[in-house]
C-alpha cells in the first residue's frame, strides 16, 4: 500500500526532516506513527499526500510512484485517501450533513448519491441524529467523528489521521480509535499519528517511531526478528 | 466537469457574493462608474463624428453682410457672389428670417425672450447661404467672397470641423487614460473583494485540497463571483447610460446642428458591450486573485 525506499527530505531552510528512511505498510494495516514534535511525522504525511516532494528515494502509494505523479494528477491521488485533522477542520456555517456532503460534492457525486451515502456514514460514526446540528453545537469527540465521517465518505483506501485525539478528552480518544479500528476491520488501511502512548499500548497495533528524521523503532520488524529467532 | 459539480459551484459563487455583500456592493459601484465613464466617452466621440460628417457633408457657408447694409446693396453683393466660378447656389437669408429662426430654436414663439430685437432693432445682419460646386476649391472661393465689398465675415465650417476633430482627439486621449485607470482600479477592487472571500474560506479551500479537489474546482466559485459582480454592473450601467442619454438627447436635440445618434440604434450595443466588458472584468478579477492565492499560500493544506 505504502512504501518508502531510502527517502530523504531536506527543506529549503536546511532542515533535514527525513533522513534516508525505508518503510513498508501493507494494505489493510493499522499503523501508529509516534515521535516527538519536529521528529519528521508531519513531513512523512506530507510526502504521502504529495504535499511535498522528496529530495531522494522513492515513495509508492497504491502502486504509484509519487515522483512520477504529475501535479494535475495529485487531486485524483488524494481522492483515494481520507484525512482526519487534529483540529477537526469543520466548516462552522455548515451542518454536520453538509460538512460530510462537502467532500462528496468535490468528487462530483450526484445529489441522489449524497443523500444515500451521507446518512449511512453518519450512522457508522453514531451521528445520524445530529445531522442538522452545526459543529459548534457538538462536543469535541462528536466533532472529530464528523471529521472521520468526512474522511470516510468517499470510500478511501487509506485513512491518514493526524493526531485525531489531540484535541479531545482522553476518555473519548478510545472511542475515536475504536472507530478507526472498526473502519480498518472493513479493509481500509489506517495511518495514525499520535503522541498518546496509552492509546498505542492499549490497541496493540504496529508502531513506527520516528525520531530526528529516522525510524527509531518499528514493531513489525521486532516481530519479524522474534519470528526468525 | 459533471453537471452536479457545475450547479454546486454556481451556488457556491452566489453564496460567496451574499456572504461578502459589502465588498461585492463596493465592487459593483466601482465597476458601474468605470463602465459609465467609458460608455459616455464612446457616445460623446460617436456624436462628434456624426457632427463632423454632417458639417463635412454640408458644402455651404454662411456669408454675413456688414451691419446696416441696405437690403438692395446686399442683393448686389449676392449677384457678385453668383458671378464667381465655383458657386453652385446662393440663397439670400434676410435678417428678419434669421431672428425668426433663433426664436424657433429657443422656443420663443411669442418673442418674449428676444423682445425688442425684431424689425429695425434686429442686431443680426443679412446673410447668404452659399454652396460650392467643387469642395477642393473651398478655401480659395471663401477668400474671394471675403474680398467682396459689403461682406463682413463668412462662417467657415472647416474651422468648426477642425475644432471638433481636436475635441474628439482630446476626449479620446483623456477618455483612454481615465478608462485605463478606472479599469485597473476596478480590477484591483474586484480581485480584492474575491481575495477577502478566499481568506474567509481558506479552511474550506484547505479541506477541498485534502479531499482531492482540482484547482479548477476551487477556482470556479470565485470566478462565478466575479462574473456575477460584472454582470450586475454591466446591466445597471447600461440601463443608467441609456436612460440618461435618452433624456439628455430629447432635451437638447432641438438646439443641435446635427442629428445625434438615436438611442434605439445603440441601446442593444451598449447593453451587450457593457455585459461582456463587466463579465470579462469580473472573471479576470476572480482568476487573478484565486490563481495568485493557489500559487502561494493556498497551494498547501493549511496547518501541516
Amino acid at each position: 500500500m505504502i512504501e518508502f525506499k531510502n527517502v530523504s527530505k531536506t527543506y529549503s531552510n536546511g532542515t533535514h526532516a527525513l533522513k534516508n528512511i525505508s518503510l513498508k505498510i501493507d494494505k489493510g494495516e493499522f499503523v501508529f506513527i509516534v515521535g516527538s514534535s519536529g521528529a519528521g511525522k508531519s513531513t512523512f504525511l506530507k510526502l504521502i499526500m504529495c504535499e511535498e516532494k522528496p529530495n531522494g528515494g522513492d515513495i509508492i502509494v497504491n502502486g504509484k510512484n509519487l515522483s512520477e505523479v504529475k501535479k494535475h494528477d495529485v487531486p485524483y491521488l488524494r481522492r483515494t485517501m481520507g484525512i482526519v485533522f487534529q483540529d477537526f477542520r469543520l466548516i462552522d456555517n455548515m451542518t454536520v450533513f453538509e460538512n460530510v456532503a462537502f467532500a462528496m460534492h468535490i468528487v462530483g457525486a450526484s445529489t441522489k448519491e449524497i443523500h444515500k451515502r451521507v446518512p449511512y456514514i453518519l450512522g457508522l460514526v453514531n451521528l445520524k441524529k445530529k445531522a442538522n446540528c452545526r459543529p459548534s453545537e457538538l462536543s469535541g469527540g462528536e466533532q472529530q467523528r464528523v471529521g472521520l465521517a468526512r474522511a470516510l465518505v468517499n470510500n478511501p483506501k487509506l485513512i491518514i489521521a493526524d493526531e485525531p485525539t489531540g484535541n479531545i478528552d482522553p476518555a473519548l480518544s478510545y472511542e475515536i480509535v475504536d472507530m478507526l479500528n472498526e473502519i480498518n476491520r472493513r479493509g481500509t488501511t489506517i495511518l495514525m499519528v499520535t503522541h498518546e502512548h496509552s492509546l498505542v499500548k492499549h490497541f496493540h497495533r504496529r508502531v513506527v517511531e520516528i525520531h530526528d528524521g529516522t525510524i527509531l523503532a518499528d514493531s513489525a520488524e521486532k516481530q519479524e526478528v522474534r519470528h526468525e529467532g | 466537469m459533471k453537471a452536479n459539480s457545475f450547479w454546486y459551484l454556481l451556488k457556491e459563487g452566489i453564496k460567496n457574493i451574499w456572504n461578502n455583500r459589502t465588498m461585492s456592493f463596493a465592487s459593483v459601484g466601482v465597476l458601474i462608474s468605470c463602465l459609465l465613464l467609458t460608455g459616455a466617452a464612446v457616445i460623446f466621440s460617436y456624436n462628434i463624428n456624426c457632427a463632423m460628417k454632417t458639417i463635412e457633408g454640408n458644402n455651404s457657408i454662411r456669408v454675413y453682410m456688414t451691419q446696416n447694409l441696405p437690403t438692395l446693396s446686399a442683393i448686389r453683393v449676392g449677384e457678385e457672389i453668383k458671378k464667381l466660378d465655383n458657386i453652385d447656389n446662393c440663397k439670400f437669408i434676410p435678417k428678419d428670417d434669421a431672428i425668426q429662426r433663433y426664436m424657433d430654436i429657443l422656443g420663443d414663439k411669442d418673442g418674449t425672450m428676444l423682445q425688442g430685437m425684431t424689425g429695425k432693432e434686429n442686431p443680426l445682419p443679412d446673410a447668404f447661404e452659399v454652396s460650392f460646386k467643387d469642395l477642393s476649391q473651398y478655401k480659395d472661393t471663401s477668400e474671394r467672397i471675403k474680398k467682396i465689398s459689403g461682406v463682413e465675415s463668412i462662417n467657415d465650417y472647416s474651422d468648426v470641423a477642425e475644432k471638433l476633430t481636436h475635441l474628439d482627439r482630446l476626449v479620446t486621449t483623456v477618455g483612454f487614460w481615465i478608462i485605463l485607470l478606472l479599469s485597473l482600479v476596478s480590477l484591483f477592487i474586484i480581485s480584492n473583494t474575491i481575495r477577502v472571500t478566499m481568506f474567509s474560506r481558506r479552511v474550506e479551500i484547505s479541506i477541498m485540497k485534502s479531499v482531492g479537489a482540482t484547482n479548477w474546482f476551487i477556482r470556479i466559485p470565485f470566478i462565478v463571483e466575479g462574473v456575477i459582480i460584472g454582470l450586475i454592473s454591466g446591466l445597471v450601467s447600461s440601463l443608467l447610460l441609456i436612460t440618461v442619454y435618452d433624456k439628455m438627447i430629447s432635451s437638447v436635440a432641438s438646439i443641435l446642428l446635427f442629428a445625434p445618434i438615436a438611442i434605439e440604434s445603440i441601446a442593444w450595443i451598449i447593453t451587450l458591450a457593457f455585459i461582456v466588458a463587466g463579465t470579462l472584468f469580473g472573471a479576470l478579477g476572480g482568476i487573478i486573485s484565486i490563481s495568485k492565492y493557489l500559487k502561494n499560500e493556498g497551494g498547501e493544506i493549511v496547518g501541516w
